[in-house]
């Protein structure tokens, strides 16, 4: 039986077993539903902390009208009687509420049971109220104030494509994506691999195809899942931005200038081989683990995680040697050089170089996950060690 | 009879375990070739390197399955039923089955009509759809068998197939290995249950700590053991030790329980004088004489082996 027949066989298996449509959508719906639960509770705690803000602010009589006009645009206002300031504040100590705000001179306090929520607002609305009569008191006119508090006149003009800054938001859009991929296949990837330990279907299955046939089989058919993934919440994505640009009114154009195709491809390509690639390390690390629950080695699972934290430095840092070590090194470029050809001026020959290098990692680490496979496969008493585990690899 | 599969001195060692030791065997097509041992003989490994899913340290395996000589056939003419049983649980039985036939070469059409045929014949047909973890144990294995053999090999492998099976289970795996063998599959199996595996192979190896201990055919085996007389005797009180000792041509007494021994007698001794002998003990409840079984055979060849070794 050919290789590429066995290969389509195990890729659709896998593919098969853990891609289902129902339980992406039912995942999505109940994110959608986290959304909007998320949202009415955001717009209840945002109503309610506006209904704080809402506050009635108590001052005497000998308060000047300047001030009581400068509260009250922002808040409602009491006034009570000089004589009855000590028993309100005994009233605000026993009945927990009520603010009284009193001044003397330029010091101002207030009094009250707690920190009320609008704190910065009184703040803001005394530090207006000073300012003015600190302008009345200098003779300043306010021409000669607008003159002094305008700002410098500072004109831009970047030469980098108009176009580029669009490709950014893509570019970070294929990182989320890649990420959300790549995680949702650590976990196929883990638990296809050790469950088929556990289940004991490893010998039945080895005896009938070649463990390379295998693994490449697992990790096709896994990426697939990932990609499946990725495209489901991208076509949620898309549906849900249409719905967003009706409602807000945004022209069709404005959107369209976002799709740059020859960048949709470069960021494909580099996802696509990014996935395969971290499959192929994923099914390595979890080809030597006996038992998930007990194994030591589960965490280097995990290690994906670098190349997330990579892509923020390279957006911060695009033009450092760090960066240009990033978008090369294999473990960390299928995110950096979309990013960085986005941001930065990257040759052709470099995109082509660095893809090229991805590509070779891929298939070196498909081949020794094969042979760590291999070697591991009928292992079920105590987990090999490291060292164990490269030694009957390279033997293999 | 054309060879198929010929061995020739094979080695493999475990750190310190000599787990195979110059083995040497050949299987011709047609043949029922059982391969017995007790635990840790060294037959999984054997079959795990004619499978090439370990590699030997030393020797040579030739397959010859419809007239390609090769080290290792396609995977569509090999079916393998593994020691360790295990198959898909979460996914429907009829899936598995089409996959794994797949896996082998098997169209999909094909492989699903394979599967029902044989999901009838074990009388599961109507559970296809159903996972394999709702099946009881029992019905679990006869799925992991027809998953072996779905694709219709030249050569089947069986490891332990009658293992954790009740004995009416164990009768119908006889009577689809039979079936197996009818339709013109070559069947190597393994085993450490004696007494079934002398039912339906024709062949036999017997196999201990690594090293062969004999290879041939399973009525020539009986020679080798000579015409030993084996005598059952059950007794409805305790057993009179030093009676049954008096006996003269006895070889040895294996004791069964309080109730029961088995006595071997030596080659050619009189039968009318035991009985007689037997008669003058009191106690007895029940005699039974037999021929010797596979199992007394190869105790015997393995002791003596034992007394060859020093």
């Amino acid at each position: 039986m050919n290789y590429f027949k066995q290969l389509k066989t195990v890729a659709f298996w896998e593919y098969q077993r853990f891609y289902k449509l129902k339980n992406e959508l039912i995942g999505i719906a109940v994110l959608i539903i986290m959304g909007l639960v998320g949202g009415s509770v955001g717009a209840g705690i945002q109503s309610y902390a506006e209904a704080e803000k809402d506050i009635t602010i108590t001052i005497t009589d000998q308060e000047s009208p300047e001030l009581k006009k400068a509260l009250s645009e922002k808040f409602t206002v009491d006034i009570i009687d000089a004589s009855q300031q000590d028993d309100f504040i005994e009233k605000i100590k026993q009945e927990r509420k009520g603010l009284l705000l009193c001044s003397d001179g330029d010091i101002f306090m207030l009094h009250a049971y707690k920190e009320p929520r609008p704190i910065n607002d009184i703040q803001n609305v005394l530090d207006t109220y000073r300012q003015n009569l600190a302008i009345k008191e200098k003779g300043i006119s306010t021409e000669q104030l607008d003159y002094v508090l305008e700002p410098a006149e500072f004109e831009k003009e970047y030469y980098r494509e108009e176009e580029a800054q669009y490709r950014t938001v893509a570019a970070y859009v294929f990182v989320v994506l890649m990420i959300m991929a790549v995680f949702s296949s650590f976990a196929y990837q883990f638990t296809g691999i050790t469950g088929e330990k556990q289940l004991k279907v490893t010998e039945m299955i080895v005896s009938a195809i070649k463990p390379k046939v295998w693994m490449d089989g697992k990790i096709v058919g896994i990426t697939l899942t990932g990609l499946s993934s990725m495209l489901s919440y991208l076509v949620i994505a898309i549906l849900g931005g249409i719905v967003i640009f009706i409602l807000a009114n945004i022209s069709a154009a404005s959107v369209l200038k976002y799709i740059h195709l020859p960048s949709i491809i470069l960021f494909f390509l580099f996802t696509i081989m990014g996935i395969l690639m971290w499959n192929a390390f994923m099914a390595a690390i979890a080809s030597i683990i006996t038992d998930p629950n007990n194994s030591g080695k589960s965490s280097i699972m995990f290690i994906p995680v670098a190349f997330v934290l990579n892509s923020f430095f390279v957006i911060s840092y695009p033009e450092s040697n760090l960066a240009t070590f990033f978008s090369w090194f294999p473990l960390t470029s299928p995110s950096t050089m979309p990013i960085l050809w986005s941001i930065t001026d990257i040759a052709l020959w470099q995109l082509a170089g660095s893809f090229i290098v991805l590509t070779a990692t891929f298939y070196l680490l498909r081949t020794l996950a094969a042979k760590i496979f291999r070697v591991s496969i009928l292992i079920s008493g105590n987990e090999p060690s490291w060292g164990e585990v490269f030694r009957l690899a390279w033997r293999a | 009879m054309k060879e198929i599969l010929k061995v020739d001195q094979l080695n493999k060692r475990f750190k310190n375990i000599h787990a195979v030791s110059d083995i040497s065997f050949s299987v011709q097509q047609g043949d029922i070739f059982a391969f017995l041992g007790p635990n840790g003989a060294g037959k999984t490994t054997m079959l795990r390197i004619l499978l090439d899913i370990i590699k030997a340290d030393k020797g040579k395996v030739n397959w010859n399955i419809n007239g390609n000589n090769h080290t290792l056939p396609d995977s569509s003419q090999i079916g393998y039923l593994p020691e360790e049983r295990g198959l898909y649980t979460d996914v429907p039985i009829i899936r598995s089955l089409i996959y794994m036939a797949s896996i082998r070469g098997m169209e999909k059409q094909e492989a699903k009509e394979a599967a029902m045929e044989w999901l009838g014949k074990v009388q599961l047909a109507d559970r296809a759809k159903e996972k394999l973890q709702a099946l009881s144990k029992g019905n679990q294995q006869k799925i992991q068998f027809i998953s072996s053999i779905i694709h219709k090999p030249s050569f089947a492998i069986l490891d332990e197939p009658f293992a954790g099976l009740d004995p009416v289970t164990q009768e119908s795996f006889i009577e689809f290995i039979h079936e197996l063998n009818k339709q013109g599959t070559t069947i190597l199996l393994c085993s450490h249950q004696m007494q079934l595996v002398e039912r339906i192979a024709g062949k036999v190896f017997l196999i201990n700590k690594g090293e062969e201990i004999y290879n041939g055919f399973l009525n020539d085996i009986y020679s080798i053991f000579g015409d030993r007389l084996i005598i059952d005797i059950g007794f409805s009180e305790e057993i009179p030790d030093n009676k049954i000792n008096s006996i003269t041509g006895i070889e040895k007494i294996e004791k069964q329980n309080n109730r029961n021994i088995q006595v071997t007698f030596k080659a050619n001794v009189n039968i009318s004088e035991i009985m007689n002998k037997l008669s003058g003990i009191p106690g007895i409840s029940h005699i039974k004489s037999h021929n010797p079984t596979l199992h007394d055979v190869f105790l015997a060849l393995v002791k003596k082996e034992q007394n060859i070794n020093g």
